[in-house]
């Protein structure tokens, strides 16, 4: 229980926990205290002293320490001499605030004009116009007129490029360095930094590339002023034009909440296109944080080349066709081939396009043959027995409590977990990592256990034992002591990736990490059932929790349903296509073609797919139908946190694109399933009733809000800065089986682990390196490859080596050398690291493997020379 | 491995074993790179982070803070006269400008041969012996133009000959050592 303090604020009496910084006790109150450098998401500075209030102290007699008490009988209060800064007096008992003084106002107004003596005036020019701190308390505080001589100002660069995606205007700049402590405090990547002093203060950076942090846009966001400014958004629009729609960011698992910020724009003919993507704040989720990619990929939702019109094969051609003749001619070929039909799904589509994807296979087609098309990660039906409590919340974890990471580079699969397990290691959580490579998390870790290439498993199970041995209190080897603070932490969330494992393996090691969350500790308290307890899989996609939550899998139906007789998986009809044991094949927001997962089209009769684009199997298709983006339609993702978020419409249709949930209804309509419905909120209803896990839940539930903390967007814009507030849904989380009170989770049936040399794991041949294909954020990709702005980033595929590995075949960094990996050659640039990279170990950035291979024995057969040294991470995709 | 690492290892290690803190050897690495490069150039920044396992944003962001830290590459000497106000009412501005003439620079500027730079500092606590300045770190006080020219004789001689007492940076940072 923390201590609590009671205080008053102009007049207001209040009680707040001990440690608490005066001006966020009052923003409680909603007492605004104005301030530029404090932001409540950091530690305080006090440095730019807009913050200013008088601040008193019940007076103590010095002998008996009693509180002296005035005429009336009330403590009198000292309010010594000078104003002092609210950001960085915590409360105290008895403590009384003024904030609404004359001596304070005129504090305030004079701080202000102080900080204008350098600032431009070029607010009709500036992106922050609109939603400016600075121009805000300006109309509050600032003078009518100048006092200053406007051709004695400073005169500084106007547009310095801090790197590709942020611009700095040094004139702007307030120097409140809230920037540089979001950097280093928030996301330590520390590449911002003061130069020079006094009125030559300016921020700089010297990484390479210029600002090198994938989380860099955040500082836009939290800048009080115009000085940091995205490419992307620089002089776009104003404020005030846009149209702040609610949504979900669609490229990790973790499920952002984004406003996606909307405006009629000539330059696209009068269309209304999304003009930039910005954090909502969901402090269950992603508070008011969000990556780079999430908020500057977004652009091809308003590509040119999007899918606009059905295409239907005639004479071998694709031509445009209508809704009615392309829909009734796969309706037909697909009843043709009943008997012979499969469906594979991407797992970035809703739950409402999955659920009906599914039934039109199940109900319409009577075919069991469904997958997703890519499934990289197993262990849902595990992660739905004792996956994250019900009421989790990251931010909960701290002293006392655990993480465990496996087989995972977090920082580039789910950077915002990365960032919220950094801050709960900061407040005194312990961190377990098992990795077969260095990660962004090693610096952080407690206790880490490496394990040879594809042996995740195996030192898992390892663990696992050693936590059954602690607990008969031996602690003696590292594998032991890490189990020991696994075991006996508070409240322990096992993570868990796919780096380097195949699908079983991934599935074997959520068993695993159940059993360790199920293991009781001293009193007989086990990880799971509990807030703040369980498991999360670090799925490759948004809605890959979706997928398994509707059925998209062969063997169970929507709700981990069992079936009893399970239908082909995604590598039997790949390996059917091929055969000619399949005839027709339906592919919805997946390009297996184009991900090397099946060669082409090979002996299908009818291929269907429905697409944004034009990829490499809509090529191949017989019918392509378009489907509109995340942007353009509503509907519910499901974090890896199992949380059910909503996402809003925000622009026009493109062309005649339905969304892929209405046309699987008109399909099913065809195929005898009854009207379709004219809402995604009537699929969600039906899902509701279909699902146990989403029981009771409804578009109107998931678009519930709370108040959260702290305030931001409207008039908290210099509190929290530009993060929107939530005024569209924080979603709902579904309880995992152990949270079920009634049901008892029993632990899982292992085989038992092999000895030392990990079961499983091909043995370097001789000269040869083992490859794993590693996540790199910044992949090559359909939908990435549309943002300029990130085109600066894209990491080409690429190998990345130890230096001392590429000495022995004489490898430079930037040479292209030409690998044989799994029966492939290919090209990749080599990239040298020697605290990345690991011995006998080539990492494959940006480049898989074919399915089903993790890991595989590498040959270097080719290198060619770069005439000069190229740095590869900034060579544009 | 950098230059630096290459150069100066037990320096390096020495200096590193005298804090609990990698990071707060960063003035002294500084320092010493700074002699290797001359000044603060990328070279001397990057090695310096690589050292101690930070980014070079950091030591930029120190080599802007402190004035001994160099940006601009400076001559082999650096003759810094402090010019505030105790030593300027001893005659440092006009012995500054002195100096400048007969080197034929500007302030700030550095002489053809590489040999000299001359820059105006802010008090380096010696105004009872002013006008003064610091070369290299080490002091040259109770200056006038005479005096002025025998340094830069000096100077001139020792650049010439190639013999050089140890710098005043090598000698602090190898007492470190022990």
């Amino acid at each position: 229980m923390t201590d609590l303090v009671t205080l008053t604020i102009d007049g207001i009496e209040l009680t707040v926990p001990k440690g608490t910084y005066v001006v966020d006790a009052a923003k409680r109150v909603n007492i605004d205290i104005p301030v530029f450098c404090h932001h409540p998401k950091m530690e305080p500075v006090g440095m730019c002293r807009m913050c200013l209030v008088e601040i008193g102290t019940p007076v103590r007699d010095r002998s008996t320490g009693e509180v002296v008490l005035n005429e009336e009988g009330a403590p009198q209060i000292n309010f010594g001499k000078g104003l002092q800064t609210g950001c960085t007096v915590p409360v105290s008992e008895g403590m009384v605030v003024r904030t609404n003084t004359d001596v304070v106002t005129d504090a305030r107004d004079d701080i202000l004009e102080f900080l204008l003596t350098s600032h431009p005036l070029d607010c009709p020019i500036c992106d922050k116009g609109g939603e400016c701190p600075l121009q805000n308390l300006t109309m509050r505080h600032g003078p009518g007129a100048s006092r200053m001589d406007f051709t004695n100002k400073a005169q500084l660069a106007k547009h310095y490029p801090l790197g590709q995606l942020i611009v700095l205007d040094r004139e702007r700049c307030i120097q409140c360095a809230r920037c540089i402590r979001f950097q280093d405090e928030i996301v330590d990547d520390p590449v911002l930094a003061f130069h020079n002093r006094g009125r030559y203060l300016q921020i700089v950076t010297n990484s390479e590339p210029g600002f090198d942090s994938i989380f860099s846009g955040n500082t836009t966001d939290i800048c009080p002023v115009g000085a940091l400014t995205t490419t992307d958004f620089r002089f776009a629009a104003r404020p005030w034009e846009m149209t702040p729609v609610a949504s979900i960011c669609t490229h990790c698992p973790v499920g952002c909440n984004t406003t996606l910020s909307t405006r009629p724009e000539a330059a696209a003919g009068g269309r209304t296109v999304i003009k930039r993507v910005m954090p909502r704040q969901n402090e269950m989720v992603n508070e008011i944080w969000m990556c780079d990619k999430g908020r500057f990929v977004h652009h091809y939702a308003d590509a040119p080349d999007r899918l606009t019109q059905p295409l239907v094969r005639k004479n071998g051609e694709l031509v445009e066709s209508s809704w009615d003749e392309a829909l009734e001619l796969v309706a037909r070929r697909l009843q043709e081939h009943k008997d012979s039909v499969a469906g594979l799904s991407g797992d970035r589509l809703s739950n409402e396009d999955m659920f009906l994807f599914q039934r039109l296979f199940r109900e319409g087609l009577d075919s069991p043959n469904i997958d997703q098309a890519q499934a990289r990660l197993g262990g849902g039906d595990v992660v739905a027995q004792v996956g994250l409590s019900h009421g989790s919340n990251l931010a909960g974890l701290g002293k006392g409590d655990a993480i465990l990471v496996v087989a995972s580079d977090m920082h580039q699969e789910a950077p915002v977990w990365w960032l919220r397990v950094k801050q709960a290691i900061d407040r005194g959580a312990q961190l377990v990592l098992l990795n077969a490579r260095p990660t962004r998390l090693d610096k952080f870790a407690t206790h880490i256990l490496p394990y040879a290439p594809g042996g995740a498993v195996e030192q898992t199970h390892r663990l696992l034992n050693a936590a059954r041995v602690a607990l008969d209190g031996e602690e003696a080897d590292p594998l032991q002591a890490a189990s020991v603070t696994l075991v006996q932490a508070r409240h322990l969330v096992a993570f868990y990736g796919g780096e380097g494992l195949t699908l079983d393996q991934t599935e074997a090691l959520a068993r695993v990490l159940a059993n360790l969350l199920l293991l009781k500790n001293d009193e007989g308290v086990n990880h799971a059932g509990r807030a703040n307890n369980g498991l999360v899989a670090i799925w490759p996609h948004n809605n890959t929790q979706g997928a398994w939550d509707m059925g998209i899998r062969p063997d169970a139906g929507p709700g981990y349903q069992p079936l009893d007789e399970p239908g082909m998986d995604a590598a039997q009809i790949y390996d059917a296509v091929s055969s000619g044991n399949l005839r027709a094949l339906y592919v919805m927001g997946a390009d297996p073609i184009g991900d090397e997962l099946m060669a082409d089209r090979g002996q299908l009769d009818f291929l269907v797919v429905q697409e944004l684009f034009l990829t490499a199997t809509a090529r191949e298709a017989d019918v392509v139908l378009p489907a509109r983006s995340w942007a353009e339609r509503e509907g519910t993702f499901t974090t890896g946190e199992r949380r059910v978020q909503r996402f809003y419409p925000a622009i026009p249709v493109v062309g005649e694109s339905l969304s892929d949930w209405q046309i699987l209804a008109r399909l099913g309509e065809q195929l005898g399933l009854g009207k379709p419905p004219y809402a995604a909120g009537l699929v969600f209803r039906d899902i509701a009733q279909a699902v146990p896990q989403y029981e009771g839940m409804s578009f109107r539930e998931l678009a519930r809000v709370e108040e959260q903390w702290p305030r931001v967007g409207d008039d908290d814009l210099y509190y929290g800065g530009t993060s929107y507030d939530n005024k569209s849904g924080i979603g709902l989380q579904w309880p995992s089986a152990a949270d079920n009170t009634d049901a008892s989770v029993e632990m899982y049936e292992l085989t038992p682990p092999a000895g030392a040399p990990a079961a499983g794991t091909p043995e370097p041949p001789g000269e040869s390196l083992m490859a794993i294909p590693i996540t790199v954020l910044y992949r090559s990709g359909t939908l990435i490859d549309h943002s300029k702005v990130l085109s600066t980033r894209i990491i080409p595929p690429s190998l990345l080596l130890h230096p001392a590995d590429a000495a022995r075949y004489d490898v430079q960094h930037g040479d292209m050398v030409t690998v044989e990996v799994a029966g492939r050659s290919v090209r990749l640039a080599a990239y040298l690291d020697a605290d990345n990279g690991v011995r006998e170990l080539a990492l494959l950035r940006g480049a898989l493997l074919p399915p089903g291979v993790a890991i595989a024995p590498l040959q270097i057969v080719d290198v060619e020379k770069q005439a000069a040294p190229v740095e590869v991470q900034t060579v544009p995709g | 491995m950098g230059r630096l690492r290459q150069k100066h290892s037990d320096i390096i290690d020495g200096v590193l074993a005298r804090y609990p803190e990698k990071k707060s050897a960063i003035l002294a690495l500084m320092h010493l790179a700074q002699e290797e490069y001359g000044y603060m150039n990328q070279e001397a920044m990057q090695d310096v982070a690589d050292i101690l396992g930070v980014d070079s944003t950091h030591v930029l962001s120190l080599a802007g803070f402190y004035s001994l830290y160099y940006e601009q590459p400076v001559g082999k000497y650096v003759l810094e006269i402090c010019t505030d106000l105790a030593c300027a009412l001893r005659g440092a501005d006009e012995f500054a400008e002195t100096a400048c003439r007969k080197l034929g620079i500007e302030m700030d500027g550095t002489t053809e041969d590489g040999l000299f730079t001359v820059k105006g500092v802010m008090c380096l606590a010696a105004c009872d012996r002013a006008p003064m300045l610091q070369c290299n770190l080490k002091y040259v006080e109770d200056l006038d133009e005479a005096k002025f020219d025998a340094l830069i004789e000096r100077l001139r001689q020792e650049a010439a000959s190639g013999e050089e007492e140890p710098s005043v940076v090598h000698r602090i940072l190898a007492y470190a050592k022990d």
